[in-house]
Protein backbone atom coordinates (compact mmCIF):
# COMPACT_ATOMS: atom_id res chain seq x y z
CA UNK A 1 0.00 0.00 0.00
CA UNK A 2 2.79 2.35 0.94
CA UNK A 3 4.50 1.41 -2.26
CA UNK A 4 1.32 2.32 -4.13
CA UNK A 5 1.12 5.71 -2.42
CA UNK A 6 4.80 6.32 -3.01
CA UNK A 7 4.40 5.54 -6.69
CA UNK A 8 1.35 7.76 -6.88
CA UNK A 9 3.20 10.59 -5.18
CA UNK A 10 6.11 10.27 -7.55
CA UNK A 11 3.79 10.22 -10.54
CA UNK A 12 1.99 13.23 -9.14
CA UNK A 13 5.27 15.08 -8.73
CA UNK A 14 6.23 14.34 -12.32
CA UNK A 15 2.81 15.49 -13.47
CA UNK A 16 3.05 18.71 -11.45
CA UNK A 17 6.52 19.36 -12.82
CA UNK A 18 5.22 18.98 -16.34
CA UNK A 19 2.28 21.28 -15.64
CA UNK A 20 4.52 23.90 -14.00
CA UNK A 21 6.98 23.86 -16.86
CA UNK A 22 4.07 24.00 -19.31
CA UNK A 23 2.81 27.19 -17.65
CA UNK A 24 6.25 28.75 -18.09
CA UNK A 25 6.56 27.47 -21.63
CA UNK A 26 9.61 25.45 -20.69
CA UNK A 27 8.63 22.16 -22.40
CA UNK A 28 10.06 21.05 -25.71
CA UNK A 29 7.72 20.47 -28.65
CA UNK A 30 7.27 16.74 -28.05
CA UNK A 31 6.51 17.06 -24.31
CA UNK A 32 4.17 19.90 -25.02
CA UNK A 33 2.22 17.97 -27.68
CA UNK A 34 1.87 14.90 -25.46
CA UNK A 35 0.66 16.97 -22.50
CA UNK A 36 -1.85 18.93 -24.56
CA UNK A 37 -3.27 15.71 -25.97
CA UNK A 38 -3.59 14.33 -22.43
CA UNK A 39 -5.27 17.51 -21.21
CA UNK A 40 -8.00 17.18 -23.84
CA UNK A 41 -8.93 13.71 -22.62
CA UNK A 42 -8.36 14.13 -18.88
CA UNK A 43 -10.62 16.70 -17.12
CA UNK A 44 -8.94 16.08 -13.76
CA UNK A 45 -5.58 16.95 -15.25
CA UNK A 46 -7.13 20.01 -16.83
CA UNK A 47 -8.49 21.07 -13.42
CA UNK A 48 -5.09 20.59 -11.85
CA UNK A 49 -3.56 22.76 -14.53
CA UNK A 50 -6.11 25.48 -13.94
CA UNK A 51 -5.61 25.37 -10.20
CA UNK A 52 -1.89 25.66 -10.66
CA UNK A 53 -2.29 28.48 -13.16
CA UNK A 54 -4.55 30.31 -10.72
CA UNK A 55 -2.07 29.86 -7.88
CA UNK A 56 0.74 31.29 -9.98
CA UNK A 57 -1.49 34.19 -11.02
CA UNK A 58 -2.31 34.95 -7.39
CA UNK A 59 1.37 35.05 -6.47
CA UNK A 60 2.21 37.22 -9.44
CA UNK A 61 -0.58 39.60 -8.49
CA UNK A 62 0.78 40.15 -5.03
CA UNK A 63 1.20 43.87 -4.57
CA UNK A 64 4.75 45.15 -4.12
CA UNK A 65 5.60 45.92 -0.54
CA UNK A 66 6.53 49.58 -0.22
CA UNK A 67 9.99 50.25 1.13
CA UNK A 68 10.07 51.60 4.69
CA UNK A 69 12.99 53.93 3.93
CA UNK A 70 15.74 54.60 1.45
CA UNK A 71 18.68 52.22 1.53
CA UNK A 72 21.28 54.63 0.14
CA UNK A 73 24.73 54.37 1.64
CA UNK A 74 26.27 57.23 3.63
CA UNK A 75 29.14 59.17 1.96
CA UNK A 76 31.48 57.91 4.67
CA UNK A 77 31.37 54.51 3.00
CA UNK A 78 33.75 55.89 0.37
CA UNK A 79 36.45 56.38 2.99
CA UNK A 80 36.43 52.74 3.95
CA UNK A 81 39.10 50.53 2.46
CA UNK A 82 37.93 48.71 -0.60
CA UNK A 83 39.24 45.36 -1.74
CA UNK A 84 41.60 45.41 -4.65
CA UNK A 85 40.09 44.05 -7.86
CA UNK A 86 42.79 41.44 -8.16
CA UNK A 87 42.32 40.23 -4.62
CA UNK A 88 39.98 37.38 -3.87
CA UNK A 89 36.81 39.27 -2.95
CA UNK A 90 35.20 36.68 -0.72
CA UNK A 91 38.28 36.49 1.46
CA UNK A 92 38.56 40.25 1.44
CA UNK A 93 34.98 40.61 2.62
CA UNK A 94 35.63 38.24 5.48
CA UNK A 95 39.01 39.68 6.30
CA UNK A 96 37.76 41.65 9.26
CA UNK A 97 36.21 38.79 11.20
CA UNK A 98 39.16 36.56 10.36
CA UNK A 99 41.55 39.12 11.82
CA UNK A 100 39.93 38.48 15.15
CA UNK A 101 39.39 34.81 14.52
CA UNK A 102 43.05 33.82 14.84
CA UNK A 103 43.27 35.25 18.34
CA UNK A 104 40.98 32.72 20.02
CA UNK A 105 42.87 29.53 19.03
CA UNK A 106 46.20 31.24 19.61
CA UNK A 107 45.20 32.38 23.08
CA UNK A 108 43.82 28.92 23.85
CA UNK A 109 47.14 27.35 22.93
CA UNK A 110 49.05 29.96 24.92
CA UNK A 111 46.85 29.37 27.94
CA UNK A 112 47.39 25.63 27.69
CA UNK A 113 51.17 26.05 27.50
CA UNK A 114 51.21 28.47 30.43
CA UNK A 115 49.02 26.13 32.50
CA UNK A 116 51.30 23.20 31.72
CA UNK A 117 54.38 25.20 32.68
CA UNK A 118 52.70 26.28 35.88
CA UNK A 119 51.88 22.70 36.81
CA UNK A 120 55.40 21.53 35.95
CA UNK A 121 57.00 24.27 38.01
CA UNK A 122 54.66 23.61 40.92
CA UNK A 123 55.32 19.88 40.81
CA UNK A 124 59.04 20.46 40.48
CA UNK A 125 59.05 22.78 43.45
CA UNK A 126 57.17 20.26 45.59
CA UNK A 127 59.37 17.36 44.51
CA UNK A 128 62.63 19.25 45.00
CA UNK A 129 61.63 20.55 48.39
CA UNK A 130 60.61 17.06 49.47
CA UNK A 131 63.84 15.53 48.17
CA UNK A 132 65.80 18.28 49.91
CA UNK A 133 64.12 17.61 53.23
CA UNK A 134 64.70 13.90 52.94
CA UNK A 135 68.33 14.48 52.06
CA UNK A 136 69.01 16.83 54.96
CA UNK A 137 66.89 15.10 57.58
CA UNK A 138 69.50 12.51 58.86
CA UNK A 139 72.19 15.15 59.25
CA UNK A 140 69.91 17.43 61.16
CA UNK A 141 69.71 15.32 64.28
CA UNK A 142 73.10 16.13 65.84
CA UNK A 143 73.34 19.62 64.44
CA UNK A 144 70.68 21.62 66.17
CA UNK A 145 71.90 21.11 69.68
CA UNK A 146 73.64 24.42 69.62
CA UNK A 147 71.23 26.54 67.70
CA UNK A 148 67.76 25.23 67.42
CA UNK A 149 66.54 25.57 70.96
CA UNK A 150 66.98 29.31 70.70
CA UNK A 151 64.10 29.58 68.37
CA UNK A 152 62.01 26.78 69.67
CA UNK A 153 61.71 27.58 73.30
CA UNK A 154 58.51 28.95 74.63
CA UNK A 155 58.18 31.08 77.76
CA UNK A 156 57.06 28.34 80.10
CA UNK A 157 59.95 26.20 79.05
CA UNK A 158 62.42 29.01 79.56
CA UNK A 159 61.06 29.55 83.00
CA UNK A 160 61.35 25.91 83.75
CA UNK A 161 64.85 25.81 82.46
CA UNK A 162 65.77 28.72 84.61
CA UNK A 163 64.20 27.06 87.60
CA UNK A 164 66.10 23.87 86.95
CA UNK A 165 62.94 21.94 86.45
CA UNK A 166 63.82 20.50 83.14
CA UNK A 167 62.47 17.07 82.90
CA UNK A 168 64.69 14.35 81.54
CA UNK A 169 67.81 16.37 80.86
CA UNK A 170 69.15 13.54 78.86
CA UNK A 171 66.09 13.05 76.81
CA UNK A 172 66.91 12.79 73.18
CA UNK A 173 65.31 14.98 70.60
CA UNK A 174 62.32 13.50 68.90
CA UNK A 175 64.22 13.09 65.75
CA UNK A 176 66.91 11.07 67.49
CA UNK A 177 66.28 7.46 66.70
CA UNK A 178 64.88 5.37 69.48
CA UNK A 179 65.53 7.14 72.78
CA UNK A 180 65.56 4.84 75.71
CA UNK A 181 62.33 6.15 77.07
CA UNK A 182 60.67 6.25 73.75
CA UNK A 183 57.61 4.14 73.38
CA UNK A 184 56.82 2.05 70.38
CA UNK A 185 55.52 5.07 68.50
CA UNK A 186 58.95 6.65 68.43
CA UNK A 187 60.01 5.39 65.02
CA UNK A 188 56.83 6.75 63.55
CA UNK A 189 57.52 10.14 65.05
CA UNK A 190 61.04 10.03 63.82
CA UNK A 191 59.85 9.44 60.32
CA UNK A 192 57.33 12.20 60.59
CA UNK A 193 59.88 14.64 61.89
CA UNK A 194 62.38 13.70 59.26
CA UNK A 195 59.80 14.38 56.61
CA UNK A 196 59.00 17.72 58.11
CA UNK A 197 62.51 18.94 57.56
CA UNK A 198 65.77 19.59 59.22
CA UNK A 199 64.99 23.02 60.54
CA UNK A 200 62.68 21.83 63.27
CA UNK A 201 64.53 18.67 64.09
CA UNK A 202 65.42 19.31 67.75
CA UNK A 203 61.84 19.57 68.65
CA UNK A 204 60.92 21.16 71.90
CA UNK A 205 57.24 20.98 72.36
CA UNK A 206 56.06 22.75 75.42
CA UNK A 207 52.68 23.14 76.90
CA UNK A 208 51.32 26.21 75.20
CA UNK A 209 49.05 27.25 78.00
CA UNK A 210 50.90 28.70 80.96
CA UNK A 211 47.71 28.89 82.90
CA UNK A 212 47.33 25.16 82.90
CA UNK A 213 49.71 24.91 85.79
CA UNK A 214 50.17 21.19 85.64
CA UNK A 215 53.55 21.52 84.11
CA UNK A 216 56.04 19.77 86.28
CA UNK A 217 54.03 16.68 86.92
CA UNK A 218 53.03 16.22 83.38
CA UNK A 219 56.38 17.14 82.02
CA UNK A 220 57.92 14.21 83.76
CA UNK A 221 55.68 11.95 81.83
CA UNK A 222 57.53 12.69 78.70
CA UNK A 223 57.16 9.32 77.01
CA UNK A 224 53.45 9.63 77.14
CA UNK A 225 51.57 9.71 73.87
CA UNK A 226 53.12 12.38 71.74
CA UNK A 227 51.06 15.07 70.10
CA UNK A 228 50.25 14.54 66.53
CA UNK A 229 52.82 15.87 64.07
CA UNK A 230 50.40 18.51 62.91
CA UNK A 231 49.86 19.81 66.35
CA UNK A 232 53.55 19.81 67.13
CA UNK A 233 54.26 21.68 63.96
CA UNK A 234 51.61 24.22 64.75
CA UNK A 235 53.03 24.80 68.14
CA UNK A 236 56.53 25.39 66.89
CA UNK A 237 55.83 26.95 63.56
CA UNK A 238 55.55 30.57 64.61
CA UNK A 239 57.72 31.72 67.44
CA UNK A 240 56.21 34.57 69.29
CA UNK A 241 57.72 37.74 70.63
CA UNK A 242 57.83 36.11 74.02
CA UNK A 243 59.94 33.36 72.56
CA UNK A 244 62.32 35.88 71.14
CA UNK A 245 62.52 37.68 74.43
CA UNK A 246 63.20 34.45 76.23
CA UNK A 247 65.94 33.58 73.82
CA UNK A 248 67.44 36.98 74.28
CA UNK A 249 67.40 36.56 78.01
CA UNK A 250 68.97 33.19 77.71
CA UNK A 251 71.69 34.57 75.54
CA UNK A 252 72.30 37.41 77.95
CA UNK A 253 72.78 35.00 80.75
CA UNK A 254 75.47 33.36 78.77
CA UNK A 255 73.87 29.98 78.64
CA UNK A 256 75.83 28.85 75.68
CA UNK A 257 75.40 25.28 76.59
CA UNK A 258 73.13 23.35 74.37
CA UNK A 259 69.73 23.11 75.80
CA UNK A 260 68.46 19.63 75.89
CA UNK A 261 65.37 18.91 74.00
CA UNK A 262 62.34 18.40 76.06
CA UNK A 263 59.15 16.82 74.97
CA UNK A 264 56.29 17.92 77.09
CA UNK A 265 53.14 16.17 76.25
CA UNK A 266 49.90 17.99 76.89
CA UNK A 267 47.10 16.06 78.43
CA UNK A 268 44.25 15.17 76.11
CA UNK A 269 42.07 17.80 77.73
CA UNK A 270 44.45 20.50 76.62
CA UNK A 271 44.41 19.66 72.95
CA UNK A 272 41.66 22.11 72.16
CA UNK A 273 43.40 24.91 73.93
CA UNK A 274 46.57 24.05 72.09
CA UNK A 275 44.74 24.42 68.87
CA UNK A 276 43.34 27.75 69.99
CA UNK A 277 46.80 28.95 70.86
CA UNK A 278 48.11 27.68 67.60
CA UNK A 279 45.45 29.71 65.89
CA UNK A 280 46.56 32.72 67.85
CA UNK A 281 50.11 32.00 66.84
CA UNK A 282 49.06 32.01 63.25
CA UNK A 283 47.31 35.30 63.76
CA UNK A 284 50.52 36.66 65.21
CA UNK A 285 52.45 35.52 62.22
CA UNK A 286 53.87 38.96 61.40
CA UNK A 287 55.74 38.83 64.65
CA UNK A 288 57.72 35.89 63.39
CA UNK A 289 59.12 38.15 60.72
CA UNK A 290 60.96 39.93 63.44
CA UNK A 291 62.78 36.84 64.57
CA UNK A 292 63.20 35.14 61.19
CA UNK A 293 64.05 37.11 58.08
CA UNK A 294 61.69 36.13 55.24
CA UNK A 295 63.39 35.04 52.06
CA UNK A 296 61.35 34.51 48.89
CA UNK A 297 62.67 31.65 46.88
CA UNK A 298 62.91 31.98 43.11
CA UNK A 299 60.51 29.06 42.86
CA UNK A 300 57.82 31.13 44.53
CA UNK A 301 58.44 34.06 42.23
CA UNK A 302 58.26 31.77 39.22
CA UNK A 303 55.09 30.09 40.46
CA UNK A 304 53.36 33.38 41.17
CA UNK A 305 54.41 34.81 37.84
CA UNK A 306 53.26 31.78 35.90
CA UNK A 307 50.02 31.63 37.84
CA UNK A 308 49.22 35.25 37.08
CA UNK A 309 50.16 34.78 33.43
CA UNK A 310 47.92 31.73 33.15
CA UNK A 311 45.04 33.60 34.75
CA UNK A 312 45.46 36.56 32.42
CA UNK A 313 45.68 34.34 29.37
CA UNK A 314 42.60 32.40 30.43
CA UNK A 315 40.58 35.61 30.75
CA UNK A 316 41.85 36.83 27.38
CA UNK A 317 40.92 33.49 25.82
CA UNK A 318 37.37 33.69 27.13
CA UNK A 319 37.08 37.23 25.78
CA UNK A 320 38.45 36.19 22.39
CA UNK A 321 36.03 33.27 22.01
CA UNK A 322 33.11 35.50 22.96
CA UNK A 323 34.19 38.14 20.47
CA UNK A 324 34.55 35.50 17.78
CA UNK A 325 31.10 34.12 18.48
CA UNK A 326 29.57 37.55 18.09
CA UNK B 1 23.90 58.42 -16.74
CA UNK B 2 23.05 54.86 -17.73
CA UNK B 3 23.43 51.82 -15.47
CA UNK B 4 26.74 50.72 -16.98
CA UNK B 5 28.25 54.14 -16.30
CA UNK B 6 26.87 54.12 -12.76
CA UNK B 7 28.36 50.70 -12.14
CA UNK B 8 31.73 51.82 -13.53
CA UNK B 9 31.67 54.90 -11.31
CA UNK B 10 30.69 52.81 -8.30
CA UNK B 11 33.63 50.53 -9.03
CA UNK B 12 35.83 53.61 -8.72
CA UNK B 13 34.48 54.11 -5.22
CA UNK B 14 31.91 56.80 -5.93
CA UNK B 15 29.13 56.37 -3.42
CA UNK B 16 26.83 58.82 -5.17
CA UNK B 17 26.86 56.71 -8.32
CA UNK B 18 26.19 53.58 -6.31
CA UNK B 19 23.32 55.28 -4.53
CA UNK B 20 21.76 55.95 -7.89
CA UNK B 21 21.74 52.21 -8.44
CA UNK B 22 20.30 51.73 -4.96
CA UNK B 23 17.40 54.00 -5.81
CA UNK B 24 16.74 52.02 -8.98
CA UNK B 25 16.76 48.56 -7.38
CA UNK B 26 15.84 49.05 -3.75
CA UNK B 27 12.13 48.38 -4.30
CA UNK B 28 12.76 45.05 -6.00
CA UNK B 29 15.42 44.01 -3.53
CA UNK B 30 13.28 44.87 -0.53
CA UNK B 31 10.25 43.20 -2.04
CA UNK B 32 12.21 40.02 -2.66
CA UNK B 33 13.54 40.00 0.90
CA UNK B 34 10.11 40.77 2.32
CA UNK B 35 8.39 37.95 0.41
CA UNK B 36 11.07 35.46 1.36
CA UNK B 37 11.38 36.42 5.02
CA UNK B 38 7.82 37.59 5.66
CA UNK B 39 9.03 40.18 8.13
CA UNK B 40 9.53 43.86 7.20
CA UNK B 41 12.22 44.49 9.79
CA UNK B 42 14.32 41.49 8.79
CA UNK B 43 13.76 42.34 5.14
CA UNK B 44 15.00 45.90 5.70
CA UNK B 45 18.10 44.59 7.45
CA UNK B 46 18.78 42.07 4.69
CA UNK B 47 18.31 44.75 2.04
CA UNK B 48 20.68 47.20 3.71
CA UNK B 49 23.29 44.53 4.32
CA UNK B 50 23.00 43.36 0.72
CA UNK B 51 23.60 46.86 -0.66
CA UNK B 52 26.60 47.34 1.61
CA UNK B 53 27.96 43.97 0.56
CA UNK B 54 27.45 44.77 -3.11
CA UNK B 55 29.20 48.11 -2.74
CA UNK B 56 32.16 46.54 -1.00
CA UNK B 57 32.51 43.82 -3.62
CA UNK B 58 31.44 45.69 -6.73
CA UNK B 59 35.05 45.80 -7.88
CA UNK B 60 34.81 42.14 -8.84
CA UNK B 61 31.62 42.61 -10.86
CA UNK B 62 32.64 41.69 -14.39
CA UNK B 63 29.56 42.68 -16.34
CA UNK B 64 26.39 40.72 -17.06
CA UNK B 65 23.10 41.32 -15.34
CA UNK B 66 23.59 43.64 -12.39
CA UNK B 67 20.08 42.84 -11.26
CA UNK B 68 20.89 39.13 -11.10
CA UNK B 69 24.08 39.96 -9.23
CA UNK B 70 22.09 42.00 -6.74
CA UNK B 71 19.39 39.34 -6.39
CA UNK B 72 22.02 36.70 -5.77
CA UNK B 73 23.49 38.59 -2.86
CA UNK B 74 20.18 39.45 -1.24
CA UNK B 75 18.97 35.87 -1.76
CA UNK B 76 22.05 34.60 0.04
CA UNK B 77 21.36 37.03 2.87
CA UNK B 78 17.79 35.78 3.14
CA UNK B 79 18.98 32.19 3.00
CA UNK B 80 21.39 32.86 5.87
CA UNK B 81 18.61 34.49 7.86
CA UNK B 82 16.26 31.54 7.28
CA UNK B 83 18.97 29.13 8.39
CA UNK B 84 19.60 31.25 11.46
CA UNK B 85 15.91 31.20 12.29
CA UNK B 86 15.86 27.45 11.90
CA UNK B 87 18.73 27.11 14.35
CA UNK B 88 17.36 29.69 16.79
CA UNK B 89 13.60 29.93 16.36
CA UNK B 90 12.35 33.04 18.12
CA UNK B 91 9.34 35.25 17.94
CA UNK B 92 9.83 38.82 19.00
CA UNK B 93 7.08 41.08 20.23
CA UNK B 94 7.81 43.37 17.31
CA UNK B 95 6.58 40.67 14.95
CA UNK B 96 3.09 40.72 16.41
CA UNK B 97 0.69 42.94 14.57
CA UNK B 98 3.10 43.61 11.76
CA UNK B 99 2.14 42.36 8.38
CA UNK B 100 3.75 43.00 5.06
CA UNK B 101 0.30 43.43 3.56
CA UNK B 102 -1.05 45.82 6.18
CA UNK B 103 -0.23 49.09 4.60
CA UNK B 104 -2.74 51.82 3.78
CA UNK B 105 -0.52 52.96 0.95
CA UNK B 106 -1.52 49.82 -0.94
CA UNK B 107 -5.08 51.03 -1.31
CA UNK B 108 -5.84 51.54 -4.93
CA UNK B 109 -7.56 54.83 -5.64
CA UNK B 110 -10.26 53.09 -7.67
CA UNK B 111 -10.70 50.25 -5.23
CA UNK B 112 -13.54 49.99 -2.77
CA UNK B 113 -12.54 49.43 0.87
CA UNK B 114 -14.21 46.02 0.75
CA UNK B 115 -12.18 45.01 -2.27
CA UNK B 116 -9.03 46.23 -0.61
CA UNK B 117 -9.84 44.15 2.46
CA UNK B 118 -10.45 41.05 0.37
CA UNK B 119 -7.25 41.55 -1.56
CA UNK B 120 -5.39 42.06 1.68
CA UNK B 121 -6.78 38.82 3.11
CA UNK B 122 -5.83 36.96 -0.02
CA UNK B 123 -2.31 38.40 -0.02
CA UNK B 124 -1.95 37.53 3.65
CA UNK B 125 -2.98 33.94 2.98
CA UNK B 126 -0.59 33.60 0.07
CA UNK B 127 2.26 35.05 2.09
CA UNK B 128 1.46 32.59 4.88
CA UNK B 129 1.53 29.79 2.32
CA UNK B 130 4.89 30.95 0.96
CA UNK B 131 6.33 30.91 4.46
CA UNK B 132 5.45 27.23 4.84
CA UNK B 133 7.78 26.30 1.99
CA UNK B 134 11.34 25.08 2.49
CA UNK B 135 14.02 27.73 1.95
CA UNK B 136 15.17 26.63 -1.50
CA UNK B 137 11.64 26.27 -2.86
CA UNK B 138 10.56 29.54 -1.28
CA UNK B 139 13.39 31.54 -2.81
CA UNK B 140 12.86 29.91 -6.20
CA UNK B 141 9.12 30.63 -6.14
CA UNK B 142 9.62 34.29 -5.17
CA UNK B 143 12.35 34.80 -7.76
CA UNK B 144 10.15 33.28 -10.44
CA UNK B 145 6.60 34.38 -9.68
CA UNK B 146 7.19 37.59 -7.69
CA UNK B 147 10.33 38.91 -9.33
CA UNK B 148 9.68 37.43 -12.77
CA UNK B 149 13.14 35.96 -13.31
CA UNK B 150 13.62 33.28 -15.96
CA UNK B 151 14.75 29.75 -15.18
CA UNK B 152 18.26 30.58 -16.38
CA UNK B 153 18.44 33.69 -14.19
CA UNK B 154 17.18 31.76 -11.18
CA UNK B 155 19.76 29.06 -11.82
CA UNK B 156 22.48 31.74 -11.89
CA UNK B 157 21.18 33.52 -8.80
CA UNK B 158 20.74 30.42 -6.68
CA UNK B 159 23.75 28.62 -8.15
CA UNK B 160 21.89 25.43 -9.04
CA UNK B 161 21.13 23.59 -12.28
CA UNK B 162 18.16 24.27 -14.52
CA UNK B 163 16.65 20.91 -13.61
CA UNK B 164 16.80 21.79 -9.93
CA UNK B 165 15.11 25.11 -10.60
CA UNK B 166 12.36 23.35 -12.51
CA UNK B 167 11.68 20.74 -9.84
CA UNK B 168 11.91 23.24 -6.96
CA UNK B 169 9.49 25.58 -8.65
CA UNK B 170 7.03 22.77 -9.46
CA UNK B 171 7.08 21.52 -5.86
CA UNK B 172 6.69 25.01 -4.46
CA UNK B 173 3.72 25.75 -6.66
CA UNK B 174 2.07 22.43 -5.90
CA UNK B 175 2.49 22.90 -2.17
CA UNK B 176 1.16 26.42 -2.33
CA UNK B 177 -1.80 25.23 -4.37
CA UNK B 178 -2.53 22.52 -1.81
CA UNK B 179 -2.17 25.06 0.99
CA UNK B 180 -4.68 27.38 -0.64
CA UNK B 181 -7.03 24.46 -1.18
CA UNK B 182 -6.92 23.53 2.47
CA UNK B 183 -7.41 27.12 3.55
CA UNK B 184 -9.78 27.90 0.69
CA UNK B 185 -12.64 28.82 2.93
CA UNK B 186 -10.60 31.75 4.17
CA UNK B 187 -10.28 33.16 0.69
CA UNK B 188 -12.77 35.68 -0.64
CA UNK B 189 -15.42 34.07 -2.82
CA UNK B 190 -14.11 35.35 -6.11
CA UNK B 191 -10.72 33.83 -5.36
CA UNK B 192 -12.20 30.60 -4.05
CA UNK B 193 -14.53 29.63 -6.88
CA UNK B 194 -11.94 28.04 -9.08
CA UNK B 195 -10.76 25.73 -6.29
CA UNK B 196 -14.15 24.32 -5.51
CA UNK B 197 -14.38 22.48 -8.77
CA UNK B 198 -11.00 20.81 -8.47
Amino acid sequence: MAHLFGRQTKEQEQRDELLSAYLDDQLNAGERARLEAQLKTDPALQAELEALRHTVALVRDLPPVPIPRNFILPPTMAARPRPAPSARPRRALRAKPQDKAWAAPFLTAATSVASLLFVIVLAGDLLLSRVGRLAFAPASAPLPEAEAPKTELTPPLVEELEAGKTAHPTAAPIATPLPMEAPVEAPLETTAEAERGAVVTPKVTASPAPAMGGGPIEETAAPAPAPSPAEAEELTAAPTMATAAAVAEEEDEGSAEPTPSVVIEPPPSEVEEEEADAAEDRQDAPESEITEPVTISPWRVLEIGLGLTTLGLALATVWAWRARRH
Amino acid sequence: MDKASLIAAAQQGKVDAFNELVLVYQQQVYNLACRILGDPASAADATQEAFISVYQSIARFRGGSFKSYLMRIVSNRCYDELRRRKRHPTTSFEDFGKDVETNPALINGHEEPEEYTERQEMAHLIQAGIETLPSGQRITLVLSDVQGLSYQEIAAVTDVSLGTVKSRLARARSKLRDYLRVHGELLPARYRLEYEGS
